[in-house]
């Protein structure tokens, strides 16, 4: 059972508590031991007249029960008395509960201006006269319980109670308030809204139901709003009848325009739904989260504009979903033939660029970089993915300028993937621009293609945004041009360029050209562009070869015909830009201007096969037989038979489990005599799971053991701590692994490539090999400790043995591979010994009189071998990385290729989860949500909206999410499947929610899909 | 019936960076001495003395104290990782209280290395496997630093709860910053906005850097007697500890199921409890509070475990600004960890020494106005949670 609430010690004013709800709230409270001032004017409901009897009556009841209690007989509107006999008769005050009311219950037409000043004299200034009484005291004493009495009729209006309802929920106002101002000096204020029968409602209500509306159903959240352990302030609660509840504002998500442009009044009406919609309403509690919408607003920034057709705010900037294509030989050889390239089948320039067996090797006639990014663009259109914000139909658009740039020469076949977004949107006056930016990278993820698209809409301008800079550029200078090309353009041209993606049917169907305002089909405006590009290519590129081409701006001002001649005037400024412009030799008119061809100086390389390709055709021809997992735990065995004091050290039986193919092995490292054996094991400390592939990866030092752990290959139960002692496998001397091989009659084609070398991966664990270079380096800083220690030092290392010398005698000092003769000290050690030396593990004194370290030549100049210890850490890992980034790269090309990368999980999951939501429309109900799914490994972008009234699911992003939901493809593989659950992936780092984290928790709907 | 125990002096040195500060022994000294001066005493009145830092070889606390005075007197060394600083003014409090000392000493200090904790032992059973081993179960384990793993967990698992917002934590930190800036002891002392902590680079979602202490320099020190010796030394209205509980993990720690309790909520909770109990005296009665602040999360769920709000209520009271002026309490007004830095010795007696300026107002410019009553709550995982009640008057 609950502790009785108690109030000894506290003293209450209760006002208008000779009857009804302040009765009884006097009587319950002065039955918990607090001490009550019993105020009543003793007037009618109405307010008229006084008398003392009914204070008297519910004070001699309070004390025959055993209580304390005073009476009080002034009104409302002399609080100050009131609280003076409180003060007066007990000596303090802690609890306020403004009660006393009456009522003036008239139809609005017939209330006077008497029906109005009484009801605002009793309810408003009385409670604000009796409060501000009490409220020094309260301050004083840092503690005060304060009730306002409100009405359902304040807060939801009441026939025949403007008087009344004004004053009530005028008084909600004041509490919130008095809440506010109260809170740091524990003053807690609270609002109620009773429904009670009593002397004032019997007007309004019938009798049964006056029954059951006993004020004794109200007191009690009184009590427990005043009590002192009552936390609750600025509330407001309805009650009365058995029914307690909390009520609260609820506001719309409402519509934001942003500021800075015109509101007008169509664009209220016409975001009228948004205004008045309660769906995903929110509940401001403050002033401040009653700003918040507006604050978030000005933060955003002035508008930048636009109209019905752009809505400049919501497109600007807008990034399309990353689209893929792939084009190969026969694309570029239809595009060439399509803008008149090879003509002389002989032109062996030409030929190169239709012939993928040419003796030159086929080559891309460069302008087809517009070709992926046009088609990109319609592609996303045909799925409907366009930028918020734009509402204009295709009629109005022209393609205007272009700009395509190719980052090297294109490969003869490629898959991309497209980033586009809308660039700049300009105001040009009567129409606007648009420019979309398309950049397309090839398979390794560089850069290939980056592309303007400058669209024209006709009759969009004018909502007085910038006009963007200007576009009057690359002008023809005055003298003659420094060359021309003049060609007819066949009269099937448009046929055979529409065969390169833009089906328009302007461009082939006579009917459909006429019927839009042209004798007959037009030419591709892209289509001239390319003979363009030819023409300047045949002309000023060295030898005519394409690979010199950059990129290429140019203007379309006039439509052309197919039949019609192109004449190409070119400017050359420099030896890499030429400007040019195309005329209609027919009609003398300027179809391409402002246009201009910028030229590589030198023919850039890719990236990523500069360094790749070398090296993959070395280890062909050497193409080494590789240590199976066997092999190793062969050489693990042996060596922890060999090596007791690893045993030692380590302490710990390890279980290995293996798949694909799978095996299971015990490695023994804890008991003498034990070793690596195949089979499980009763009792294993640790158990480590992987594929056979990353366990040879991660002992060969081609995968770090950690980050197979963090992402998920390498799975460790039991001791995981114990994972952290399986350093000893880098110990293990390669010549053992060799041995093994050897006996299966495997022979390795190299010793060094089956080696468990750590060099081959940039984030192995250092070898003797980084610990000289990290020396090198520090030497190299350091000039003066040639001087100082005057010694050449030779490390002669063993297990795998190296030799190097460092030279601390001569010149500035150096640190070289190999031996000298002229070695003043040699350090005959161990790689390992040598390793745990040098990074502190073991001391140098001790394995020297354990006789594992040899010193030959002078000993004692050993002894100032201690600079090594000052090497700083930070300094000698970047000499490392980059020293393995020149000398290393080629080997780690090496590593093994990741398996062919599994069809992506999450296309499929968000078409079945469109259809799911299709079938079953209460789904929306479950998850009332915007949910964005941010996927990675392959990216991809959906939104899942549940919250509007067509809810529905769409590839891309949205800002209007309510939560953000990031994880890999896989992962969202295993929710879908059921092998995960959200929760566990969230804890795991593995699905990342931003906003609404919640959201995440209604995921249920993914289950079972796809 | 027990006896009364005062804290009649305390003082700190300027926290620094690692690198930056002076050798342990030489911050010890300086903070020793200043919290002699403040309770107007001379060392040959210290009976015993309760030095606690993690980092060094065993009697650093002798060095130390050798540098003010070398009167024979009992030094005892302590060690309790976060908790080390509160478990020495436990160990002074308890010497006095039961008689054996009328006047004794507590010093932490800390002489931290560069970068995110480590351990220094690989050879031996590591004292946190049992907690590695229930984060390893239920988040896996990364490259980022353990102990923002371990509070960072805590805080995913809040989030997942209540739906907590980034801002939310972030806006911990820039209350701390707040208030550290008006802190000069303190190490960070310039304001951040929660843009700029939120902006800062991921550590361990969801704690950015901004949002984890950092590794300091420092030391603090405080000295308690009994009744009987601040009479007769003209001490008038000291501030006195009404009460103090240490807890350590509890079964719930190790079940394998929460973070939030293998980050030593229990034991929060259960310390806070006992200290509430024996006082007498309510979360309502406190005005000003130095709490455990090493990552934003451990602040939001110590508001919890002291019983500031009911369990998920914490986002509330951080937007209502109830933690800091103005609000129902202020919390870290020194700036916490988070900003004023953790010197892991040196941190409860430092947040010790904040309280005990409140109480007498000192504070200046971050001062709580009318502060009677003091709580702090430090809390180191492997584990052990001091809890402690400070009042004056």
């Amino acid at each position: 059972m609950a502790k009785e609430l108690r109030f000894d010690g506290r003293v209450a004013i209760v006002t208008g508590a000779g009857g009804g709800l302040g009765k009884a709230h006097a009587l319950l409270l002065a039955s918990r031991g607090a001490k009550v001032v019993v105020n009543d004017l003793g007037g009618s409901f109405t307010g008229e007249g006084k008398s003392a009897s009914a204070a008297d009556r519910v004070v001699e009841e309070i004390r025959s029960a055993g209580g304390e209690a005073v009476a009080n007989y002034d009104s409302v509107e002399d609080g100050a008395k009131i609280v003076e006999t409180a003060m007066k008769t007990f000596g303090r005050l802690d609890i306020v509960v403004n009660n006393a009311g009456i009522l003036r219950d008239v139809s609005f037409q017939k209330m006077t201006d008497d029906d109005w000043e009484k009801i605002y004299r009793v309810h408003v200034l009385g409670t604000f006269r009796v409060t501000h009484a009490a409220w020094p005291i309260l301050r004083e004493q840092g503690y005060g319980r304060v009730i306002v009495t409100a009405s359902a009729a304040g807060i939801y209006g009441n026939f025949g109670q403007a008087n009344y309802a004004a004053a009530k929920l005028g008084l909600f106002g004041f509490a919130s308030t008095l809440a506010l101002e109260g809170r740091k000096k524990n003053i807690l204020v609270n609002t109620i809204a009773p429904i009670a029968g009593s002397r004032m409602t019997e007007t309004v209500l019938p009798p049964e139901m006056i029954a059951a509306l006993k004020p004794e159903y109200v007191s009690p959240l009184v009590a427990r709003l005043v009590h002192e352990e009552s936390e609750e302030t600025g509330s407001l609660f309805e009650v009365g009848g058995g029914f307690f509840a909390k009520l609260r504002w609820e506001r719309a998500k409402g519509k934001l325009f942003r500021v800075g442009r015109q509101i007008r009044i169509e664009d209220v009406d016409q975001a009228w739904d948004q205004i008045t919609s309660f769906e995903n309403a929110e509940h401001p509690d403050s002033v401040a989260a009653s700003m918040q919408p507006i604050l978030a607003n000005v933060e955003k920034g002035p508008s930048q504009g636009g109209n019905d057709l752009i809505d400049v705010d919501e497109s600007l900037g807008f990034e399309f979903p990353p689209i893929e294509s792939s084009y190969d030989e026969r694309d570029l050889a239809v595009y060439a033939l399509g803008v008149g390239a090879a003509r002389d089948p002989l032109d062996t320039r030409d030929l190169q660029l239709v012939y993928e067996m040419h003796s030159g090797g086929m080559k891309a006639l460069p302008t087809y970089g517009v070709v992926p990014a046009i088609s990109a663009i319609l592609d996303l259109a045909k799925k409907g993915i366009q930028p918020p914000g734009m509402h204009y139909g295709l009629d109005r658009i022209l393609h205007g300028e272009q700009y395509t740039e190719v980052l090297r020469p294109l490969p003869t076949n490629a898959k991309l993937t497209h980033k586009a977004r809308v660039k700049h949107i300009w105001d040009k006056g009567k129409g606007a621009v648009v420019v979309t930016e398309v950049k397309s990278y090839d398979e390794h993820g560089e850069e290939l293609i980056r592309n303007d698209v400058t669209m024209f809409i006709r009759g969009a301008g004018g909502w007085g945004g910038e006009r963007g800079p200007s576009s009057d550029i690359n002008n023809p200078p005055a003298r003659a041009p420094d060359a021309v090309v003049q060609e007819r353009i066949p009269e099937n041209a448009a046929l055979l360029y529409r065969l390169s993606g833009d089906w328009n049917p302007l461009h082939a169907d006579p009917e459909f050209a006429m019927a839009v305002g042209f004798q007959r089909p037009i030419l591709h405006g892209l289509c001239s562009f390319g003979y363009a590009g030819r023409h300047v290519i045949s002309k000023f590129a060295p030898e005519g070869n394409p690979d010199f081409f950059k990129s290429i701006q140019a203007r379309f001002a006039e439509t052309v015909y197919p039949g019609e001649t192109l004449v190409t005037e070119m400017w050359k400024e420099s030896d890499t830009r030429i400007v040019f412009r195309c005329k209609i030799a027919e009609r003398d008119k300027v179809a391409i201007s402002n246009a201009a061809i910028e030229l590589f100086k030198e023919v850039p390389k890719p990236k990523s096969q500069a360094t790749a390709q070398p090296t993959a055709a070395k280890s062909e021809a050497a193409a080494p037989a590789e240590p199976l997992s066997a092999d190793i735990f062969g050489a693990i065995d042996a060596f922890l038979k060999a090596n007791a004091e690893v045993v030692g050290k380590v302490k710990t039986v390890y279980q290995f489990k293996l798949s694909a193919p799978a095996s299971v092995w015990t490695v023994d490292a804890k008991n003498a005599g034990g070793g690596a054996t195949p089979g499980e094991t009763q009792k294993p400390q640790c158990t480590l799971s992987m594929s056979d592939g990353d366990f040879l990866a991660m002992c060969t030092g081609k995968a770090d053991a950690m980050k197979l752990f963090t992402s998920g290959k390498m799975k460790i139960s039991g001791d995981v701590l114990a994972s952290q002692k399986l350093e000893f496998l880098r110990k293990i001397p390669p010549d053992l692994v060799i041995e093994r091989m050897k006996a299966r009659g495997a022979a390795p084609a190299g010793k060094a490539e089956a080696q468990p070398q750590a060099e081959t991966a940039a984030d192995a664990s250092p070898t003797s090999w980084d610990v000289f270079v990290a020396i090198r380096d520090h030497v190299g800083r350091h000039p003066e400790l040639a001087q100082k220690i005057q010694t050449v030092f030779v490390f002669k290392l063993a297990d795998p043995p190296s030799a190097w010398t460092v030279d601390l005698k001569n010149g500035k000092g150096s640190v070289e591979e190999g031996e000298t003769k002229k070695a003043d000290c040699t350090l005959a050690i161990t790689e390992a010994n040598f390793l745990d030396m040098t990074s502190g593990k073991a001391d140098s004194m001790k394995l020297f009189t354990s006789g594992k370290l040899k010193i030959s030549g002078n000993v004692m100049a050993s002894q100032k071998l201690n600079f090594l210890q000052k090497i700083d850490k930070e300094e000698a890992k970047a000499a490392v990385m980059r020293a393995r980034a020149a000398g290393a790269a080629g080997k780690s090309a090496a590593a093994s290729q990741p398996a062919g990368a599994a069809e992506a999980n999450a296309p499929k999951v968000f078409a079945a989860l469109a259809q799911r939501l299709a079938e079953n429309p209460k789904l929306k109900d479950e998850v009332q949500a915007v949910v964005q799914f941010r996927v990675k490994e392959p990216e991809g972008a959906w939104v899942a909206d549940f919250s509007s009234p067509t809810p529905a699911v769409q590839e891309g992003t949205s800002d209007k999410a309510t939560a953000t939901l990031t994880l890999n493809d896989g992962d969202l593989g295993e929710l879908v499947r059921g092998e995960a659950s959200a929760q566990d992936l969230f804890q795991h780092g593995k699905l990342r929610a931003d906003g609404d984290v919640t959201v995440a928790h209604r995921l249920g709907f993914l289950k079972g899909l796809a | 019936m027990a006896r009364k125990v005062n804290v009649i002096g305390v003082g700190m040195v300027n926290f620094q960076k690692p690198g930056a500060s002076e050798p342990y022994n030489v911050m010890a000294s300086k903070a020793i001495r200043a919290a002699l001066k403040d309770a107007g005493i001379g060392f040959e009145e210290l009976e015993q003395a309760y030095a606690g830092y993690i980092y060094g070889d065993s009697t650093c606390g002798q060095r130390a104290v050798y540098e003010v005075g070398q009167t024979g007197i009992p030094v005892f060394n302590v060690n309790n990782n976060c908790a080390t600083g509160s478990s020495a003014i436990m160990l002074a409090r308890q010497a006095v209280e039961a008689g054996a000392a009328e006047c004794a000493l507590a010093v932490g200090f800390e002489q931290m290395q560069k970068g995110a904790l480590g351990s220094m032992w690989n050879d031996r059973t590591n004292p946190m496997d049992f907690h590695v081993g229930v984060m390893n179960a239920l988040q896996g384990f990364n490259e980022a630093p353990p102990a923002a793993q371990m509070f960072g967990g805590a805080g995913r698992e809040y989030r997942w709860k209540y739906g907590t917002k980034r801002e939310t934590f972030a806006k911990v930190s820039e209350k701390a910053r707040k208030h550290a800036a008006k802190d000069p002891y303190a190490l960070f002392r310039e304001e951040l906005s929660v843009e700029q902590i939120l902006a800062s680079p991921e550590i361990f979602d969801p704690l950015t850097r901004y949002q984890c202490c950092p590794p300091t320099c420092g030391s603090a020190a405080a000295i308690l007697c009994s009744d009987e010796f601040a009479k007769k030394h003209g001490i008038d209205n000291p501030v006195w500890i009404a009460a103090q509980a240490m807890r350590t993990d509890y079964p719930t720690s190790f079940d394998g199921k929460s973070m939030i309790k293998m980050c030593g909520y229990d034991l929060a909770k259960n310390a806070a409890d006992a200290v509430y109990q024996k006082s007498g005296l309510g979360p309502k009665d406190v005005d000003v509070i130095e709490l455990h602040d090493c990552f934003t999360s451990n602040e939001l769920l110590s508001y919890e475990a002291l019983g500031l709000c009911p369990e998920g209520g914490a986002e509330k009271l951080v937007w209502d600004g109830d933690n800091t002026y103005g609000g129902k309490w202020v919390t870290n007004p020194s700036g916490g960890l988070l900003s004023k830095g953790h010197p892991i010795g040196a941190t409860g007696v430092a947040q010790c020494t904040e309280l005990v300026w409140q109480l007498r107002g000192q504070a200046e410019a971050r001062q709580v106005e009318g502060a009677k009553v003091a709580l702090q709550h430090n809390l180191g995982l492997g584990g052990a949670c001091v809890v402690t009640m400070y009042r004056r008057g």
